[in-house]
């Protein structure tokens, strides 16, 4: 026995699995007496299926997933959330060949940015009277940002996601060749997807998550509330691992190392300019609070899943909200840390308060 | 039985087509990649898919959005995983396959895939059954309540002319007391 506890953890190849990555190659587990197998996978649903029956103790998952699981019947091993890994990072790209056409219809409002769906709704009223085929956007999970956002953007200019487009699922690392293909005429994805697409030419960001919700939630460190509650050291452990990694992360003088690492092709794998490109002022790992399982986040991401009609209306938000965003584990976790860390990020009042969606509405507000 | 394998590796269809032979008819057709158009055309009874394939999450995602063909999906694991597959069956997770598993456990693990897949099947539809008509009998109720109300009749005379309003319209009862909710807040004003 070396006395380190052996975890396995799951991530999928987006930029913003960086926390789990830095912590493993900078033997950060290892100083919290972890010994960590990190478990690279192909899809967000093998992910959950993985923690759920133990295969894997914890993973790299999207926000809204834990708060899926033991409500919709898809996922039945209820999941905690005790961290977030990052926020900020998406976008929604549409492929060179639908901007050219929005740009027709609307030149002053695809110059400006953020671009809102309104010339899109125009495009789609034109389509429509000619009897062109719905365009088709991609998003990688019914159960993520990507999804609200997205199905968000579209109704905010009065397109109607279930009607008046196709939504599909395409994984992350498919999303620039059926861009490319014309199979799909628009993405949300996660870094680095959006940056590729925009070097090779194929594709135009016209909204960053940072500008849809300024700080706004993304992926999150999950693993389900049975192992939380037979584990808590170890849990304790790799939270206080990720956030120091996060930190670390954060810090500019370690950009092109991070850069380098994620690079790598058992990492991320792809070329180090796309990833440059999204950690260059879009996505945060640690600062302003970013791993802060924020309790407004949970509660709009249900109130989209309400909306969209993946959770029951009357579902109670708030006891959802608070059974799985452990922002007390969290705390504990970064307290301890003592002075590593600006013991003031870990308290949520410390922290600006959510800022308003990119057309002015409070995240929090129902209608939102 | 018509089965999908979506796998980069001809050799797991093999399989599965070896684990299959006797039960006719049968087509096992093999493709490297998800491709909606030819699962389409297709139209499998069962899908079996590699663990470490992307594509799970757009096969899921059909399940999930599709009430028109949605499909028991069957998962290879890696024989690096052990305990995997018998933790997810038994977790009801999805039907999980050992890679390297003998040709002869093939036909039982689709046959309960596609049966365990059923059952879910009729679960949600009785679920979302239940609630519709839970609903439609409040709707009713409150439609009683305002008959009796503003008619000046009795539960039971109430109940008769809904019921003969809908029959005179060919429509559910439920269906029939709804409109008339509506219509009477329209005309207290509440036309929200």
């Amino acid at each position: 026995m070396s006395g380190l506890a052996d975890l396995r953890l799951g991530f999928i190849p987006l930029t913003d699995c960086a926390p789990l990555i830095v912590a493993r190659t900078l033997g950060l587990f290892a100083e919290e007496g972890l010994r960590v197998e990190l478990n690279r996978e192909a899809a967000w649903a093998t992910i959950r299926d993985k923690v759920a029956v133990g295969a894997l103790d914890g993973a790299h998952m999207l926000a809204p997933m834990t708060l899926a699981a033991g409500v919709s019947p898809d996922i039945a091993k209820p999941m905690i959330a005790p961290m977030a890994l990052n926020a900020n990072g998406s976008a929604i790209t549409v492929s060179t060949a639908l901007a050219r056409a929005l740009e027709e219809i609307d030149p002053v409002a695809l110059a400006a940015r953020p671009v809102t769906a309104a010339p899109l709704k125009a495009l789609i009223d034109q389509r429509r009277r000619t009897g062109a085929r719905l365009l088709t956007f991609a998003v990688v999970f019914p159960y993520s940002m990507h999804n609200y956002a997205l199905r968000y953007w579209l109704a905010q200019a009065g397109v109607d996601p279930d009607r008046d487009v196709r939504l599909v699922v395409t994984p992350p690392p498919r999303m620039v060749e059926q861009l490319a293909s014309g199979a799909i005429d628009g993405f949300c994805v996660g870094a680095p997807w959006n940056a590729v697409a925009a070097a090779r030419g194929v594709g135009e960001i016209l909204m960053k998550a940072s500008q849809f919700w300024p700080g706004g939630p993304d992926k999150v460190f999950g693993v389900t509330a049975d192992w939380a509650a037979g584990h808590a050291d170890e849990l304790r452990a790799a939270l206080r691992a990720l956030i120091r990694a996060a930190a670390w992360a954060d810090d500019r003088a370690n950009r092109d190392e991070l850069v380098a690492l994620l690079a790598r092709p058992e990492h991320v794998g792809v070329d180090p300019a796309a990833i440059a490109r999204a950690l260059e002022g879009e996505i945060v790992f640690h600062r302003g609070a970013a791993g802060l399982p924020r309790r407004d986040h949970a509660l709009w991401f249900l109130s989209q899943m309400a909306r969209w009609g993946q959770v029951a209306r009357d579902l109670d938000a708030e006891a959802v909200a608070d059974r799985v965003y452990r922002l007390d584990l969290f705390r504990a976790a970064a307290l301890s840390l003592g002075p590593v860390l600006d013991p003031t990020l870990v308290f949520a009042d410390a922290a600006p308060a959510p800022s308003a969606l990119f057309d002015g509405a409070a995240p929090t507000s129902p209608t939102a | 039985m018509r089965v999908l394998v979506i796998d980069p590796d001809p050799a797991r269809a093999a399989l599965v087509a070896e684990g299959l032979q006797g039960v006719d008819p049968l087509e096992v057709k093999q493709a490297a990649a998800f491709d909606e158009r030819e699962v389409q055309a297709f139209a499998p009874d069962v899908v079996v898919i590699a663990s470490d394939s992307p594509d799970r999450d757009t096969l899921e995602s059909l399940r999930e959005a599709s009430q028109t063909n949605p499909r028991p999906v069957v998962m290879f694991v890696d024989r690096s995983e052990p305990g995997l597959a018998e933790q997810a069956v038994r977790a009801g997770v999805a039907a999980y396959v050992v890679d390297g598993l003998a040709p002869a456990r093939v036909r039982p693990i689709l046959d309960v895939a596609m049966s365990r897949f059923a059952l879910t099947q009729q679960l949600r539809g009785d679920l979302a059954k239940a609630k519709a008509d839970l609903e439609s009998r409040r709707t009713v109720e409150k439609a009683k309540g305002l008959l009796m109300k503003e008619r000046g009749l009795d539960e039971d005379g109430a109940y008769r002319l809904l019921r003969k309003l809908a029959m005179d319209k060919g429509r559910p009862i439920g269906s029939v007391a709804a409109d008339l909710l509506a219509f009477a807040n329209i005309l207290k004003g509440d036309a929200s």
